[in-house]
């Protein structure tokens, strides 16, 4: 489905901010750790002509600032790729995410 | 104890008895009341952490330690760092210190860990030290820190054979 709430916003704001052509929202909850639905932790691939010329800091940088409300709340952890849609037509891939490690497990959980 | 109940609040054990009097952290204990003056002074300040970053060529901050990382993406940074050879640099478990941890944001303006910093330098996350080392990058930007990647001398063993 669409995903739970942040999930969306998460899609709307990236929409908005960057124009994607090609966008897809990850909820890794579940693989932290966390309950089904939980959204702690996301994944987001996001391609578009806005990353154009940019290095990777400032492209994450722009995503972070599409997401800054949620990263200051309940977005704990966020993995992102940047590409150009030139560079994702000559590699549609996304490497794996890391597994989890437990570390949200031995931390008192923010509130 | 109000120690080893903030102790038990907090990480656990192993953290409580790296901690120095009154459950503080021994990196705040140790930094007051010396150096220059400026807001705060502890060990989230801008100036604590700007000692931090350039105590060493590579410093990272993460959770865990190089040893035993406790977070998926802290662990690649130390296995990506672990390919090239890079075994001799500065981390920092920001777990053992919510001051660093949150100072450490401030510093980079970046909201997750781990943080790489390569010649004082902010370099990015788990991901962009990924892509990095996917393209090539990461070996040119530790050469220029004086440090030669191992991959690159496994490459010349393959071409020796």
């Amino acid at each position: 489905g669409a995903g739970g709430p942040l999930a969306r916003t998460i899609r709307a704001k990236l929409t908005a901010a960057l124009q994607p052509t090609h966008l897809e929202v990850r909820d890794d909850s579940p693989r932290h750790g966390g309950p089904p639905g939980a959204e702690t932790h996301f994944g987001v691939l996001v391609v578009s002509g806005r990353f154009a010329g940019l290095p990777l800091l400032q492209r994450h940088r722009l995503v972070h600032e599409a997401l800054r409300a949620e990263l200051a709340g309940p977005l704990h952890a966020l993995q992102v790729i940047a590409r150009t849609p030139q560079q994702w037509q000559s590699d549609p891939r996304a490497p794996p995410a890391p597994p989890c490690l437990g570390g949200s497990k031995r931390e008192r959980r923010r509130g | 104890m109000s120690a080893a109940v903030r102790a038990g609040w907090r990480i656990g054990a192993a953290a409580a008895a790296l901690r120095g009097r009154a459950g503080r952290p021994l990196s705040q204990a140790a930094g007051e009341g010396g150096g220059a003056e400026s807001g705060g002074g502890g060990s989230g300040s801008r100036e604590a952490v700007e000692r931090l970053v350039r105590e060493h060529p590579v410093v990272v901050f993460m959770k865990g330690s190089p040893a035993q990382p406790l977070c998926g993406f802290s662990n690649a940074v130390v296995q990506i760092l672990r390919l090239h050879g890079v075994e001799d640099y500065r981390a920092h478990d920001v777990l053992q210190d919510p001051d660093l941890r949150q100072g450490i944001k401030n510093y980079s303006n970046w909201p997750t860990i781990p943080q790489v910093y390569l010649n004082g330098e902010f370099v990015g996350g788990c991901d962009i030290l990924l892509q990095m080392h996917q393209n090539g990058d990461l070996v040119e930007e530790l050469k220029k820190l004086g440090i030669r990647s191992a991959l690159l001398d496994a490459e010349k063993d393959q071409e020796k054979k």
